[in-house]
């Protein structure tokens, strides 16, 4: 291969790129958020400088991604921490875990999106919104929400608001030398986001202590709510908002 | 997290290190490497420049069992080698990489541009057959077979040993959050501290199934060379750069 064309690949391996270029669609892009109360000390040893909590609620969400252009179909379990950066409230991004190299190789290099490789399911179980977290063989997380019992939201656009914020991700990666190459606080913010349903409800959430899938670490202390979103969106490319190298 | 602390992490994510600092320890690791014959135009166009195919247009497909790697824990591993050159120099280019644990994926492409995905390899012995299988998304795409240890290794272990010091070889590539190329560079390091227990070769056969996101087969079968199997105990440490295309295109 030339080299000019080794710079115009998406990414490694050469014969087969993991992903392609963005921006990234999903179609029926399914969520259960979980928010619920924690510690502030976890909360701020959890958050990168210069990101500042915000409050003492964080979020544990489940996603069904059946159609991500580019990446497959998968689904994915994150910690969310609620943060505020020079004055603006974003959502820092702290765990995720996904059961696809496509989106987990491209969200941690594209992005620096914390993902591992996990065995997330979000479906509904009989009456039950249910989503369920394994990693390396163990159960570490179980999340049910009661399903659609509050179907008159209103105004369905205002929990996108939920995802009109921007997300923080903190993007680690060596050099070949292992020091760090990168150390960046990036945002991205979504695009085009069609909320198609929306509810809200009681939730329940259960964390378990693993030392490589922590969620645990941010203990729940009370149980706010939960939300079902239903939406379409594109996943656009990044930018850097804090370069810890420069 | 402070910043002093953010610029010690080994990787992400802060919460939980997919991998630690190497160098990396591997201890019995077990390899089954059949070399076969391909073709050189479709070998050409699967090496990056400026590395050049070795003459013979021989590929190596492995199987790579690892039950004890520091900061990594107990995987397997598939996948295709080129040997080539660089400079003149000998080095093997790892031009596809399976694996079944994340934590190796992430570090493998992160650090040395290993270009791994998830899949699920397995090698084991079956009665009398030392039995290397690849599946990816569910379906079988490799399966390499060689008789068990039916002869030493001409020079022995210490032979194997002085061959595993070869310098390897990736294209590794990170984009930058805008998608241009951030790190795009040929790396090269090299095992140490390694030490042969048992080296064997013997007649081997393979099987490559055409497949888009695991394309092993794309390098096709047109005479299989032999089969090598041997364990070991390895140290994987960090590399260096041999040749940056970012740079090279500035000028």
């Amino acid at each position: 291969m030339k080299k000019q064309d080794v710079l115009g690949l998406s990414a490694m391996p050469l014969q087969s790129p993991t992903f392609p270029r963005g921006p990234y669609k999903f179609h029926d892009r399914q969520y259960m958020v979980i928010t619920y109360i924690t510690d502030r000390d976890a909360i701020r040893a959890a958050l990168p400088e210069p990101l500042e909590p915000a409050g003492d609620t964080v979020s544990v969400q489940w996603l069904d991604l059946p159609d991500g252009e580019g990446l497959g179909a998968y689904a994915a379990t994150s910690q969310v921490i609620p943060c505020v950066y020079q004055g603006k409230l974003c959502n820092f991004i702290s765990q995720m875990y996904v059961d696809n190299t496509s989106p987990l190789a491209g969200g941690r290099e594209i992005w620096g999106y914390p993902m591992k490789y996990g065995k997330s399911v979000l479906k509904t179980a009989t009456d039950t919104l249910t989503g369920t977290l394994h990693y390396a063989g163990q159960q570490v997380a179980t999340g049910t929400m009661v399903y659609k019992h509050d179907n008159q939201v209103p105004d369905a656009t205002k929990e996108g608001h939920h995802l009109a914020r921007p997300q923080i991700t903190l993007k680690l990666i060596p050099d070949i030398d292992g020091k760090p190459a990168i150390a960046q606080l990036v945002s991205v913010e979504f695009q085009e986001v069609k909320v198609k349903g929306a509810w809200q409800g009681p939730a329940r959430l259960e964390l378990i202590p693993s030392v490589n899938c922590p969620l645990a670490d941010l203990p729940v202390r009370g149980i706010t709510g939960g939300l079902h979103l239903v939406t379409d969106m594109v996943l656009p490319y990044g930018k850097v908002i804090h370069d810890y190298l420069a | 997290m402070k910043v002093e602390d953010i610029l010690r992490l080994p990787s992400m994510p802060a919460a939980s290190p997919s991998y630690p600092m190497g160098p990396y320890r591997f201890v019995n690791r077990e390899y089954m490497i059949i070399t076969y014959e391909t073709d050189a135009e479709l070998l050409r166009a699967a090496v990056p420049e400026p590395l050049v195919p070795n003459a013979d247009n021989h590929v190596l497909y492995e199987w790579i069992r690892m039950p004890d790697s520091s900061g990594f824990g107990d995987y397997t591993e598939s996948g295709v080698v080129i040997p080539c050159t660089f400079n003149g120099e000998p080095v093997n280019f790892t031009a596809q990489m399976y694996l079944d644990d994340e934590p190796p994926i992430s570090a493998g492409r992160e650090i040395w541009g290993f270009p791994k995905k998830y899949a699920q390899p397995k090698i084991e012995v079956c009665s009398d057959t030392l039995t290397g299988t690849l599946h990816y998304a569910g379906q079988l795409v490799a399966m390499g077979t060689m008789a068990f240890k039916h002869q030493e290794s001409p020079g022995g272990v210490e032979a194997t040993a002085k061959h595993m010091t070869k310098t390897s070889c990736n294209l590794k590539i990170i984009p930058d959050v805008d998608g241009k190329p951030k790190i795009c560079q040929l790396v090269a390091y090299n095992l140490t501290n390694i030490t042969i227990k048992g080296s064997w070769t013997g007649p081997a056969r393979l099987h490559l199934v055409p497949h888009v996101n695991a394309p092993v087969a794309d390098l096709p079968i047109k005479r299989i060379v032999g089969g090598k199997h041997f364990v070991g105990d390895l140290t994987l440490p960090h590399g260096r750069v041999l040749f940056d295309y970012v740079k090279d295109q500035a000028g």
